[in-house]
């Protein structure tokens, strides 16, 4: 009802005074709708993680009340079927999962960062980057099934099992992880300012010495940061564990011994879980959501300890 | 005027289809190939018809046709205890056995069946316990939600818990293939996914076949079903005759490697 008079004021504006109040009077409106556009965009991202928050909450707060948060988080059996829902074995293959991950992934991705920052010519640096980035894009399914058909046969002969479980997993997470890591890490070298680098080669220290002394620790909130969001791509990963952990809901017991992990117990239970065993699964999916709210949050406050020392 | 235009072949969409000629048939991921074959050739049969066909493990299959979202339901396996207030009417539609298979490489080639709940029990681990190689045993087990692996529990394990350390594959596809790789390997699939390479284990000294089956020396076999809600009417009740017809009977559901209900001569129990 409030527009329609300035509607109507449009064309006699245009007809008499001046094409400029036109101008500015669309341009206002365009601005004014591309401004709440852009409110609502941000407010929807805000919304849909509350109200993911507060479905799962809602559907997995009974666990905590009923079965007893005791029982749910440090519970060594899971067998929901005969109503033992102690996810404390999924939560350590989960940890096993991601620390195994990590550790195999971060030399990777930082070598493979700084080989690109600092050491490659232009032009290797031109096809090792899309490499690297390209490995991001490909959908996990696609390296479940490069586990499942190629990895498993070689860590089966490896440790005398089937080949299920948390070395297979702890591969394959390892490269999906890297251009995350690589990505960051290369980020936070190139933050550091020229001169920094300039002062070590002046000084006469080596490539390796610039490296190792001056830009690693100059970089050593980002990279840890980049590590955290490494972590979470990790523990957050479902379909490529599934295909390859073996999905024994079980304690650890070995680098070639099936394991499960949150996600991927979520993901097999899905389909057929009813009742207290559903509601457990939106427990466990509490937990995953704060874990990696926790992630964030150190992620955030490291961004802020990074602006203060520099 | 126009909105007549857009509301007309909206209408025929939700309501047309859904009501009067589409058939929903969910459940067992066993039962998918004759569900599948025989709706392609019941819509070439019926035109104006659409069968739709998924698999979502029997659970779930149930689950849908006691709920409304599906008019068939199927199961490998027979209804749980507290299925069966649910107002479902059972077809049964061929029978199956489940084949416990291993690595063609494998000397083993008969256990008792005492011997096969031990080893997926985890009390026997290596094969040389069995009369095989010095090798440690590598179980592959069916996730829950599978009605072969119901039916596994109920008829070998006597519904005892399975060793819980054994890796466990989402599908029978995965549970072969793994199998026909690894020469530990030890799994159980139906008998109509045995393909030559991997080898199926006489129980008791009797090969899983048709005719030990249907004789009924094979211990560990089962009927599989499609459910509906109170008697099957309609295009659900057409549905289900033609996957009865000796047509499918004899075709579908031989090719599929099961064998057919009408084979014992009764209409299943």
């Amino acid at each position: 009802m409030t527009d329609e008079p300035r509607m109507e004021d449009m064309p006699s504006v245009r007809g008499e005074v001046s094409n400029l109040k036109l101008v500015s009077r669309a341009t206002y409106f365009k601005e004014a709708a591309l401004k709440n556009l852009f409110l609502l965009c941000a407010f929807m991202a805000v919304a849909g993680v509350a109200l993911i928050f507060v479905f799962v909450g809602y559907r997995g707060w009974p666990i905590f009340s009923e079965v007893g948060a005791g029982n749910f988080l440090f519970g060594m059996e899971w067998l929901p079927t005969e109503g033992l829902f102690g996810i404390l074995p999924l939560f350590v293959g989960s940890i096993v999962v991601t620390v195994g991950a990590l550790l195999l992934g971060t030399p990777l991705a930082v070598g493979a960062a700084v080989f690109l920052s600092e050491i490659a010519p232009p032009k290797v640096r031109s096809i090792v980057r899309p490499a690297i980035e390209l490995l991001a894009g490909v959908p996990s399914v696609v390296y479940g099934f490069f586990g499942l058909l190629i990895l498993r046969p070689i860590v089966a002969d490896l440790t005398g099992g089937l080949g299920f479980g948390p070395l297979t997993a702890w591969i394959i997470l390892a490269i999906m992880i890297v251009p995350t890591i690589a990505t960051l890490t290369e980020d936070a070298l190139h933050s550091i300012p020229g001169g920094v680098r300039e002062a070590s080669y002046a000084m006469g220290a080596t490539t390796w010495q610039t490296i190792s002394r001056v830009l690693l620790p100059a970089a050593k909130i980002g990279i840890v940061d980049a590590i955290i969001l490494g972590m979470g791509r990790a523990i957050g990963e479902t379909m490529a564990v599934l295909m390859v952990v073996g999905n024994a809901p079980g304690f650890f017991r070995g680098m070639g011994e099936p394991l499960s992990t949150l996600t991927s117990q979520i993901v097999m239970d899905m389909p057929y879980a009813s009742g207290m065993h559903r509601t457990a699964l939106f427990g466990m999916a509490i937990i995953l959501f704060l874990v990696s709210m926790g992630l964030v949050l150190t992620v955030r406050l490291l961004s802020r300890l990074r602006e203060e020392t520099s | 005027m126009l909105l007549a235009v857009i509301a007309l072949p909206l209408a025929g969409c939700s309501r047309g289809n859904s009501a009067q000629n589409k058939i929903i048939v969910t459940g067992s991921t066993t039962i998918q190939p004759i569900a599948e074959v025989a709706k392609e050739d019941y819509e070439r049969r019926n035109p104006d018809q659409v069968v739709l066909v998924s698999g979502v493990g029997s659970s779930a299959g149930i689950e849908n046709v006691s709920s409304g979202t599906s008019d068939i339901g199927t199961s490998s396996r027979e209804l749980k205890d507290e299925e069966l207030d649910l107002g479902l009417v059972d077809t049964p539609i061929a029978y199956d056995a489940i084949a416990v298979i291993v690595n063609p490489s494998n000397p083993v080639t008969s256990l008792s069946k005492a011997q096969v709940k031990a080893i997926f029990q985890g009390t026997i681990t290596n094969w040389s316990e069995v009369g095989g190689p010095d090798m440690a045993i590598g179980l592959v087990n069916r996730d829950e939600a599978s009605g072969t692996r119901e039916a596994f529990a109920k008829i070998v394990l006597d519904k005892e818990r399975f060793d819980p350390t054994a890796v466990i594959l989402p599908g029978t596809g995965q549970v072969r293939s793994v199998v026909a790789q690894e020469p530990r390997a030890i799994g159980y699939i139906s008998l109509g996914f045995v393909t030559d390479d991997v080898k199926a284990i006489a129980i008791d000294g009797v090969e899983p076949s048709e005719a030990t089956v249907v004789s009924g020396t094979y211990p560990v076999q089962r009927v599989l079903h499609m459910f509906t809600k109170g008697a099957p009417t309609g295009l659900a009740k057409s549905y289900l005759d033609f996957v009865l017809s000796p047509d499918v009977q004899e075709s579908v559901v031989r090719d599929a490697g099961f064998i057919p209900i009408t084979a014992k001569g009764l209409t299943g129990d």
